[in-house]
């Protein structure tokens, strides 16, 4: 069996469940084997949207997140043997996946781009040393296996829906979740996000983010912070882009003020198409632009969202 | 009480790579402490130094490594333990190594870095709570001890929350959770005369890497004069319809 | 294994911490410090911090006893963020070390411990408005009335002066005897009668505070002399040898800086359509600048190697002082001149690596006077 983890956020699938299921059928195909879905959620659930892809679906309802539950019900699914489990990267999944690689002593295969199966062995692709290199390994089954977003086409539904088959997760209390701090969700996610438009140090205060969060609008895409910003509190941590923050792949990334340490490269340098805004014609984020403008950031972002109303007119 | 921090050497971020014969060679990199796993190492510290007790670095890695340990000993950890292994292990391998040496401490608890710099795994942590059958909190950006219990803070991927976590527990870091001190010059003469403890690890890391690239994507470096704002924002919104047809 | 070029591990980690603390807590504020003339007490306070400041002082006064090869290598990574900043801690062992040479047991103990357990500087007066180089033709006067001596004259560019705890100061008893009538006096900070006025307008180092130190009827107990009456020449000569190593490690750093930036530079900067690099009028300048920096390095290891062993070190620290300074000198020129115009203005660091490590030609006896002594050593045998 190649079990995938269908991720939601309460009501629909999320889009990483998709390419994941992709990889998942991809991987049951070379090796034989069939694709079971599960399915694990706090409350609610897309019980009906998840049945549609896959012929068995397990699913149980554990309450607020912890990675012990987490890791606890994927077990549970996989009890009757997997040759690869499949998940789409999140924080979460890298932490729960990392339980069960460990309970099934399965060769752990982290935030993949690519994945196939050959001569019975699963092999990847992946980033490594802050994303600078590019790692194939392999690994003989059983996997756990993440699939890094926007790298893989999203899976379409089968056209019925399959057998859903309740879980008994054995129950776990050592987490117990005291108070969550919701981030204001406005828009796309930042990860799946196809344009990302993010703003430096360069942007000089909170209140500049708003033509920031009006080009990001503009385009469809999701606002970005680095590192100097979110630690000044012009914005929340969920938008940091960068190694402590989030890595991002979206075909469009334009950094405002950005000046590109290391760091943050690490967060966004596998963007398709890279814009950079900034004043000094120095700073290392041009070296790694496709495109930039060598100017003041508050002249430059206007006339940019002027430019862009005028094309979509 | 007892607080272990989980290490491993790295290249220094701003160090160049090179490679040889397909692989990452580290040679001629400045090799550090893992900055995730040196916020690990000064909470283990400051907990210390509230809660009394002991701070041991647990470090894995070749022989140089030891470097590494010894940083941490000059920031003030109490004494280490190293598991000597050359080249590459997945997390699941490396808990395997590190589970017996850690439970045999029987610490409060154990901290380590949210990410590795050079294999990029943010699955250390959890191999490790799920060897030690102890739960694991990752991303944690701060602890505070209360008895059998702790509370921690640590971000998800939308938002954060809070947790009452059973001791002992696995915490994984993350950049906020304190700020690092220096290794101090007398923490350097003291370290000398602490004890490391070495354990040779033969195990076989079940993922193996066949080959490493460095894939520098080839930038079009197009780069517009701003003195007209105007002029050049319409100029990069053409060349991003036009040219790149991203827009 | 007679020779060994291989640091101890605590040598490489203390290499690691220097190296962090110019990069973390210097190179940020370099640039400021240097504007605006004034010395960065944050600096000498995070200094004293991790325990880099006043580290030649042994362990029994409360030091961490490092010996000259490691002052050498914390030297080269600090002046590598900034000499001038690194002038500072370089000339508060300047002052110590004629007292770990001279002074007594109890003398060690009043003025070293205090400054192990704050931050706090000491310094070596010298030089004075007439004499520098001829240091034996001293115009400062002491006359000893029964249990101190009453010190009059003027010393000039005396780095920290203004600042210090307390000053080294080498007056004659007797300017007819010449060097023979030499002696040393520690003048503490707030004596009545002694009295510091910088020195403003300097065109590099700009961070460390120099001063012109001016001594009327100050009264100096004598047991705070150092040595006996006569020896104050031999400990000032003494002190020299070893501590010229320092300015040695700091051109060094220098040198390594300018080297750093030139090659930022010259693969970024394009002419003719490549970068500046690629041409080996370019290329000749790096390797020669490689070619000094590696051999002023081994040259002032192995000087302090000399000093660490206990061996005769005197001609090694000139030529290692002349030689790096030198070589750096021409470093920071080569770098100035691989950035053309860019290299003359403030927005590019090379301008102040070249006014900066000038001063290294001058400062603890000039290129001219390193080759009196390396002469000296030639024609003696």
């Amino acid at each position: 069996m190649i079990l995938v983890v269908l991720d939601h956020d309460g009501t629909k699938l999320r889009k990483g469940s998709l390419e994941a299921l992709t990889r998942a059928r991809q991987l049951a195909q070379a090796l034989g084997e069939k694709v079971a879905g599960v399915l694990l959620a706090e409350a609610g659930a897309p019980l009906e949207e998840a049945r549609g892809y896959v012929e068995t679906l397990y699913v149980a309802e554990l309450g607020p997140y912890t990675a012990e539950k987490w890791a606890a019900g994927v077990l549970e699914a996989a009890k009757g043997g997997v040759k690869a489990i499949v998940a789409p990267s999140s924080r979460q999944s890298r932490a729960y996946m990392g339980r069960v690689a460990y309970a099934l002593k399965a060769g752990l295969l982290e935030d993949t781009l690519e994945s196939w199966a050959e001569g019975g062995e699963v092999y990847a692709i992946r980033y490594a040393y802050l994303n600078r290199v590019t790692q194939k390994v392999k690994s003989p089954p059983p996997v756990a296996l993440t699939v890094k977003p926007n790298t893989t086409p999203l899976a379409e539904p089968l056209g019925q829906g399959g057998e859903v088959v309740a879980l008994q997760v054995p129950p776990v209390a050592t987490v117990e979740v005291l108070e969550r701090v919701q981030e204001e969700k406005k828009g796309v996610s930042l990860t799946e996000a196809d344009v990302v438009v993010t703003g430096g140090r360069g942007m000089g205060s909170a209140e500049a983010f708003k033509r920031v969060e009006e080009l990001a609008a503009l385009l469809g895409g999701a606002v970005g912070a680095t590192r100097a910003v979110v630690d000044a509190g012009w914005r929340p941590y969920g938008e940091q882009v960068g190694q402590t923050g989030k890595t991002v792949q979206p075909t469009l990334y334009i950094a405002l003020g950005v000046s590109g340490a290391v760091q943050h490269l690490a967060g966004m340098n596998k963007s398709k198409y890279i814009v950079a805004v900034n004043k000094d014609p120095e700073a290392p984020i041009f070296k790694h632009a496709d495109y930039g403008i060598v100017g003041d950031v508050h002249q430059v972002l206007p006339a940019l969202i002027e430019a862009v109303k005028k094309l979509k007119d | 009480m007892k607080f272990i921090a989980v290490i491993r050497q790295v290249p220094d971020g701003e160090s160049r790579l090179r490679i040889q014969e397909n692989r990452v060679d580290l040679s001629s990199a400045t090799l550090i402490l893992d900055q995730m796993d040196e916020y690990g190492v000064e909470e283990a510290l400051r907990l210390k130094e509230k809660h009394g007790g002991e701070a041991i670095v647990v470090g894995f890695g070749p022989e140089r490594a030891e470097e590494a340990l010894r940083t941490a000993l000059a920031m003030g950890m109490d004494r280490g333990i190293h598991v000597v292994h050359e080249g590459y292990a997945d997390p699941v391998t490396v808990a395997e190594a590190l589970a017996p040496l850690i439970r045999e401490e029987s610490p409060t608890l154990v901290l380590t870095g949210g990410q590795q710099a050079d294999w990029d795994s943010q699955a250390l942590g959890a191999a490790l709570a799920e060897a030690l059958g102890v739960p694991v909190v990752p991303w944690t950006t701060a602890i505070e001890l209360e008895g059998e219990t702790a509370r921690a803070k640590h971000d998800l991927d939308e938002g954060a929350e809070w947790v009452r976590v059973k001791l002992p527990a696995v915490f994984t870091t993350q950049q906020g959770l304190n700020e690092p001190r220096y290794p101090t010059l007398p923490g350097i003469m003291k370290a000398k005369k602490k004890e490391i403890q070495k354990v040779a690890f033969q195990g076989n890391s079940r993922v193996e890497i066949l080959e490493e690239i460095i894939q520098e994507k080839a930038r079009l470096q197009r780069i517009l004069d701003g003195k007209d704002p105007v002029a050049a924002a319409e100029e990069l919104v053409r060349l991003l319809h036009e040219e790149a047809k991203v827009i | 294994m007679p020779i060994d070029f291989s640091l101890t591990e605590e040598q490489r980690q203390l290499q690691a911490l220097a190296r962090r603390f110019a990069k973390e807590v210097i190179l940020p504020v370099a640039q400021e410090y240097d504007e605006k003339e004034e010395v960065p007490w944050p600096v000498i306070e995070k200094l004293h911090e991790v325990g880099l400041l006043n580290a030649i002082i042994p362990e029994e006064y409360g030091g961490m006893g490092l010996k000259m090869l490691d002052e050498v290598i914390v030297g080269e990574e600090l002046a590598y963020a900034c000499m001038g900043i690194y002038t500072i801690p370089m000339a508060s062992d300047l002052g110590i070390t004629p007292v770990l040479l001279a002074g007594t047991e109890e003398q060690k103990r009043r003025f070293l411990k205090p400054l192990t357990e704050k931050p706090a500087l000491a310094a070596f007066a010298l030089s004075e408005p007439g004499n520098g180089s001829d240091a034996a033709a001293l115009k400062t006067r002491a006359v000893r009335q029964g249990d101190h001596y009453v010190l009059n004259g003027t010393k000039m560019w005396i780095s920290n002066g203004g600042e210090a705890e307390w000053v080294v100061v080498f007056a004659t008893l007797n300017p007819e005897l010449r060097h023979k009538g030499v002696v040393a006096l520690v003048v503490e900070k707030g004596t009545p009668g002694f009295s510091a006025v910088k020195i403003h307008g300097k065109m590099g180092q700009r961070a460390s505070g120099t001063y012109e130190l001016v001594f009327e009827d100050v009264k100096v107990p004598v047991q705070n002399r150092l040595g006996e009456e006569g020896e104050g020449f031999k400990i000032a000569m003494n002190t020299l040898n070893k501590t010229r190593i320092p300015v040695a490690a700091g051109s060094v750093g220098v040198a390594r800086r300018a080297l750093d930036e030139a090659k930022k530079y010259a693969k970024e900067r394009e002419a003719f359509g490549q970068p500046i690099a690629s041409f080996q009028a370019i290329q000749f300048k790096l390797a020669d600048m490689l070619i000094g920096i590696e051999t002023a390095r081994m040259y002032t290891y192995y000087a302090a190697w000399l000093v660490d062993r206990g061996l005769p070190h005197a001609h090694a620290s000139a030529i290692a002082k002349a030689y790096a300074s030198e070589i750096a000198f021409e470093a920071a020129n080569q770098a100035i001149q691989i950035h053309g115009g860019y290299g003359y203005v403030r927005e590019f660091p090379v301008e102040k690596l070249l006014r900066d490590v000038k001063l290294n030609q001058i400062y603890e006896g000039t290129n001219e006077i390193q080759r009196l002594i390396i002469a000296r050593h030639i024609l003696a045998e």
